[in-house]
Parts: structure tokens; sequence; C-alpha cells
């Protein structure tokens, strides 16, 4: 087992079957949000904050559409089952202990988005000779530095104080969705050879 | 690699050297993990100390909470960690956030600690700190965790050790940028928006301590060190020279000597705090030099104490 991606070709770049199953993951994931927020925003925004989610749906689209050309496709013939089991677990469950059902599925939604944004970091992938014009790498990068901007709306919904009252019901939605997200992203490494020291220990 | 349980927590630790001799226990800084204090763990074993280190909860391979990080929680992961050490002698260090919660620690559990090292510490959010705080914390939500390092590596280190490396920084902040996550880092940092100021109760602590503080250090300067001097009655002040906040980073050989020569003075029962000043020496082994009398320790001139 590597702790990177790789081996890396002469050019600097991820070999091809390595990118198609990252792909696959990440779109699947952050296709999953932003659906999960084309439905979740109203047609007019009520808070401030639903300003970012706004942000947040075509960003996510953004990313996917960028993992969709800039990944070296490869035929993959786990993909299908692998995408069916991913889909299954992105959907919404309503968290428990939350009595207003509306609420208690915003708060799986952001859950999600919190594991999806915190947990995976594909950048964190690469070894230090990935080819920093390789647009795969690149991308890679790329969503890595925008989850860290894009979990704040989750960070900000999450934490806020109308959500006080359930909080205990928060933390385990949350726990529990970034346990999920971790062990799916970890059994994904784990099928092109790579584990991660920290989820090794 | 052992671990201890803080709950649904796991805190991952690591000791070293001779079991039953007197403990030296180090909390990292923020944006710290444990492997960090290596040269501190061969230089304090060979003095005959035993080790401690740990990443904190949100930190390098100890569980990173989702959404909470309470100080109080450090706090408890580090008396687990002293509770794994038997009753011997205890000293414990703790540099910046580390340093806080070192203190936090003396001011909770103060008949268990034989001596303490806050380094680049503070007990209260000075304006400047505050707001440096919240520009820092910004900066890691909008650039990431290698940009709160571009911000914090020339801060805090000083021209002499950064000049070799400018070209290959990267490389120096890898390893930090790769064990930490920004959710968790940022769960750190916000540990601090109900902070209260510890000042009311320093002078609560008994044990003898020394408090470190570099020369130039700009993100917690020596007025943050003085609150600690004059608040604890048992303590002296100690200013390493040429150094910035970082400087058990840059200058580990030396701070390791400073620390084995505290606790071995407090077991000798040679210390006297007193809220003395004194200049550390430029090297391990070096003697310890008063301030001059009659000056200013808080001013970066020389300029003569006013008459009280």
């Amino acid at each position: 087992m590597n702790q990177f991606l790789g081996p890396l070709d002469a050019a600097g770049r991820v070999p091809p079957q390595q990118q198609a199953r990252v792909a696959s993951f990440l779109i699947s994931a952050h296709g999953a949000l932003a659906r999960q927020l084309a439905v979740a925003l109203p047609g007019q925004l009520k808070a401030g904050w639903q300003t970012e989610l706004n942000a947040q749906l075509h960003r996510e689209a953004e990313i996917v559409s960028l993992l969709m050309r800039s990944t070296a496709w490869v035929p993959d013939f786990t993909l299908p089952y692998h995408a069916l089991t991913l889909e299954a677990a992105w959907l919404p469950k309503p968290v428990a202990g939350v009595a207003d059902q509306k609420l208690a599925t915003t708060i799986d939604i952001a859950a999600l988005g919190h594991a999806v944004h915190g947990a995976i970091r594909p950048a964190a992938l690469l070894p230090v000779e990935a080819s920093a014009e390789d647009p795969f790498v690149l991308a890679l990068r790329r969503i890595e530095f925008e989850s860290s901007r894009l979990i704040q709306a989750q960070i900000h919904f999450l934490k806020s104080d109308e959500l006080k009252p359930v909080r205990d019901a928060v933390s385990a939605a949350v726990e529990s969705r970034h346990r999920q997200v971790r062990k799916l992203w970890a059994d994904l490494l784990e099928g092109i050879g790579i584990r991660r020291d920290a989820e090794n220990e | 690699m052992p671990f201890l349980a803080h709950g649904s927590h796991r805190i991952r630790y690591e000791l070293d050297g001779p079991q039953g001799a007197p403990a030296y226990v180090l909390v990292n800084g923020l944006t710290q993990y444990s492997e960090l204090w290596a040269a501190y763990r061969d230089a304090l074993t060979a003095r005959g100390f035993r080790v401690a280190t740990f990443d904190l909860l949100g930190q390098g391979a100890s569980d990173k909470p989702e959404l909470f990080i309470s100080q109080g929680d450090q706090v408890e992961a580090l008396r687990l960690l002293i509770g794994e050490l038997g009753d011997g002698p205890i000293f414990l260090g703790g540099i910046s956030f580390g340093g806080v919660i070192a203190l936090r620690y003396a001011i909770e559990h103060r008949d268990r600690l034989s001596g303490l090292v806050p380094m680049s510490a503070f007990a209260e959010l000075s304006p400047q700190l505050l707001l440096l705080g919240n520009a820092l914390r910004t900066g890691l939500v909008l650039g990431g965790t290698g940009y709160l390092q571009d911000l914090l590596l020339p801060m805090n280190l000083s021209d002499s050790w950064l000049k070799p490396l400018l070209g290959n920084l990267d490389a120096v902040k890898r390893q930090g940028w790769l064990i930490n996550d920004v959710y968790a880092l940022q769960n750190l940092m916000e540990s601090f928006l109900d902070f209260q100021p510890l000042t009311p109760l320093l002078p609560s602590i008994r044990t003898p301590t020394m408090i470190l503080n570099g020369e130039f250090d700009f993100l917690t300067p020596r007025c943050l060190h003085e609150t600690l001097r004059t608040g604890i009655p048992d303590s002296s002040l100690v200013i390493i020279p040429n150094a910035y906040h970082a400087f058990t980073l840059e200058k580990a050989a030396l701070t390791a000597d400073l620390l084995a020569r505290f606790a071995e003075d407090v077991l000798a029962k040679r210390w006297q705090g007193n809220k003395s000043v004194w200049i550390a020496p430029e090297e391990a082994g070096g003697a310890m030099i008063p301030f001059p009398a009659g000056y200013d320790h808080l001013r970066a001139m020389p300029v003569q104490k006013a008459a009280p």
C-alpha cells in the first residue's frame, strides 16, 4: 500500500485508472451535494447565509464539470457498482432527535456537506513530484482549496445558535456522516493501492 | 502507536525515556504535531528525563472532533496523559496555544506539577492578539492551511532560519499541511471565541514557573508574558535572545537545555523564582544573565525604569 497516488508517469501524471476512480467518487459526492442544494435552496432567499448556499450550488456543479473534463477516463467495469453504492450513501436521512422533519433533513444535508468538504482531501493524495501543469493534478488541488471555503456555509449553519437546542443531535449527525464518508473514501483508495497513515493508525 | 480515550475521541501520545524518572510533558502549538518535539525527546531523555508528547484533539493523528473542541477537552486530554506517568515529579511545558492549555492545567491541577514552563504564552487576549487571531482565522478560511502557514512562518521565525529554506519552503510546510485539516484547525482557533482571561487565576499557580519569551516575539510580545510573571508568585521570566514566537522550533538545543536546567534546579531545591527577569544564553550551556538592574525589560530600547 502506498500513501500517495502513483507511480506517476514520466510527465508527472497520475495513472488513468486511479484518476477515473478518484474522479468518479468526487463527481458522485459533489454532484449529490449540488442536487441537494438545488432542491433545498428556496426560490427567494430568506437569510443572508443562504447567499452562500447559492454560490455553493454553482461551485459544486463547477467541480463536477472540472473533473469531467480534466480526468483521463479509462474503462472500469467496477464503476457502475461503486456509483450505485455511493449514490445510495448520499441519500438524505433525516437526523434522529429533531422533531421538525424539514430541519432534520437540512441538518443531514449540511452534515454530508461538512464531511465531503472536510474529510476528503484529494490534493493530499498527490506526491510532491506530481506535475503542476497536469489538469487532473490541478483539479484535485482546486477542489481541496475550494472545499475549505465551501465548508464555511455548513460550519455557519451547524454551529448556529438556531441549532443550539439540538446540538447533541447535530454533533452525532455530523460525526456519523464523517465516519461514513471517511470509510467510503478509504475503501475507494484501498482499491487503488493507497492507504493514508492517519487512517491506518 | 498508543492512544488515550477521551469519550469517543482518541488522543495519540508517545512516551520516551526511563520509567519512574521525572517527566517532562510538552504541549504543541496550534499548527504543530508531536513529532516537532523530537529534538527535545533526545535531549531530555539524555539528561535522565521521561518525555511525554501528544497531538491535541483536532491535531495530527489524534481525533479531529467535527464541530466543537473546547479548551476544557484539551486540559482533560492532558490530565489523562499525566495520569499515565505515575506519581513522580511532572514538569509541564507548552508553546503558544499549548502554553495556554498548560496554564489552564496548572490552575486546575495545581498540586500535580513540580514545574511549569509556559513558552510564547498568554493569559489574556490583548486587542492586538485578538485582532491578529481573527485575521489568522480569516486567512485559514479563505486560503487554507497553506496560507495560514505562509502567514505564520515569517511572523514567527527569524531571517537566519528562513533564509536557507527560502527555495524549499513547500517542503517545510508539507508535513504540517498534510497532517492538519482546515476545519479542525478552525475549531481549535474558535475555542478562543468564549475565552475568559486567566489573569485573575494566575496567583493560584504555586508551582515553580519559568516563563520563556522570544526577544522579538511579535505575536505574543513581552507585555503578555509580563502578565504571567507578575501574576504567578514563584515565577521568573527568561528572555530568549534573537528569538521569535516559534523559538522551540528554531532554538531546540538551547530551549531543551533551559528546560532541563529548570527541572534540575527545582528538584535540587535550588530554584528561586522571585518574579525575576533573566536573559538566556545564545547557546545551550551558556550562563543566564540577570536583566540589567534599573532598566525596563518591557521596552525594546534601554530605557531606565521609572521610579516606583
